[in-house]
């Protein structure tokens, strides 16, 4: 872990292009839903359990899995293409292509209309984002696409992970190290409860509970009332 | 891409509307083909059944 060059902010293509190459080998990694997903997906109820979820930053598609349990369509979208190509062949193989549409985007500038989301996942993928201004406009853009109403759990990694072990938030890279020993950095900004809990405050969301477990901050938000 | 996500797909830069271009399908999805602004002309590809709703300055090779 080094300290982050903030940059001017305006790189958006470096974390996308780190996933591109890590996309297989960090799928590897990746394949248990973590529990918190779990629980707030099965308290998720949409009407007649039907519907559309959004998966934000869905990466290999092992929330978009419990999603399609509840509801007819599952839209995950993803920065990085080779990443939605493990996703989709993933899907297939565990017999959920169906209820899966996957669509490559960005997390700020989502590419789905308002109001097309009756509810949402957007996990371990916000701190990527390189600036709180793009942070803020992506929890803004959710808010967009959220039905009113509509739930969606939203988390981040926190300061108070074992990884950082610090108080306030901080921008960083961490490396991902592939099966040959290469090294590739992706972007974060880690939060503090605190901090998190103020931009969710500030976007256009409804935020009904904001917690820290494991590490990270989840905070179960809603549409525009 | 099944052709049933054009109700919920937009431009990720102005919000607006979509057309479906169609290079090639199968019998359930759209393979290949793009998807174009109907405000701002933007253009967008569908590839191997995936649309790239990317903004043009995160697709493959844009500026870093």
């Amino acid at each position: 872990m080094t300290d982050a060059d903030p940059g001017d902010g305006t790189d958006r293509s470096s974390v996308r292009e780190t996933y591109d190459r890590i996309a297989e080998h960090f799928s590897q990694t990746r394949e248990h839903p973590w529990p918190e997903v779990r629980e707030f997906c099965e308290s998720a109820s949409t009407p007649d359990d039907s519907g559309t979820a959004l998966d934000l930053g869905c990466g290999n598609g092992r929330h978009a899995e419990l999603l399609a349990e509840r509801v007819d369509r599952v839209v995950g979208v993803d920065a990085s293409t080779e990443l939605l190509r493990v996703a989709r062949d993933r899907a297939v193989d565990r017999g959920y292509s169906d209820a899966l549409s996957l669509v490559a985007g960005d997390a700020a500038r989502i590419p789905l209309a308002a109001d097309s989301a009756d509810l949402g996942v957007y996990v371990a993928a916000l701190h990527h984002l390189p600036t709180r201004e793009s942070r803020r406009a992506s929890l803004d853009d959710l808010a967009r696409v959220l039905v009113p109403g509509g739930r969606a759990l939203v988390s981040v990694w926190a300061v108070t992970h074992s990884k950082f072990d610090r108080e306030s938030g901080f921008d960083t890279t961490v490396d991902w190290t592939l099966p040959g020993g290469e090294t590739v950095g992706r972007f974060y900004h880690v939060y503090d409860l605190a901090e998190f809990e103020a931009d969710c405050a500030a976007s256009a969301l409804g935020v009904e509970r904001i917690y820290e477990s494991e590490g990270n901050c989840y905070a179960v938000v809603t549409g525009p009332a | 891409m099944k052709e049933s996500l054009m109700d919920i797909l937009c431009c990720p830069l102005d919000k607006q509307e979509l057309e479906l271009e169609v290079v090639r399908r199968d019998e359930e999805e759209i393979l290949d083909g793009r998807l174009v602004c109907t405000e701002c002309d933007e253009e967008y590809p569908i590839e191997e059944g995936i649309p790239n709703l990317l903004p043009p300055d995160m697709r493959e090779g844009a500026p870093a």
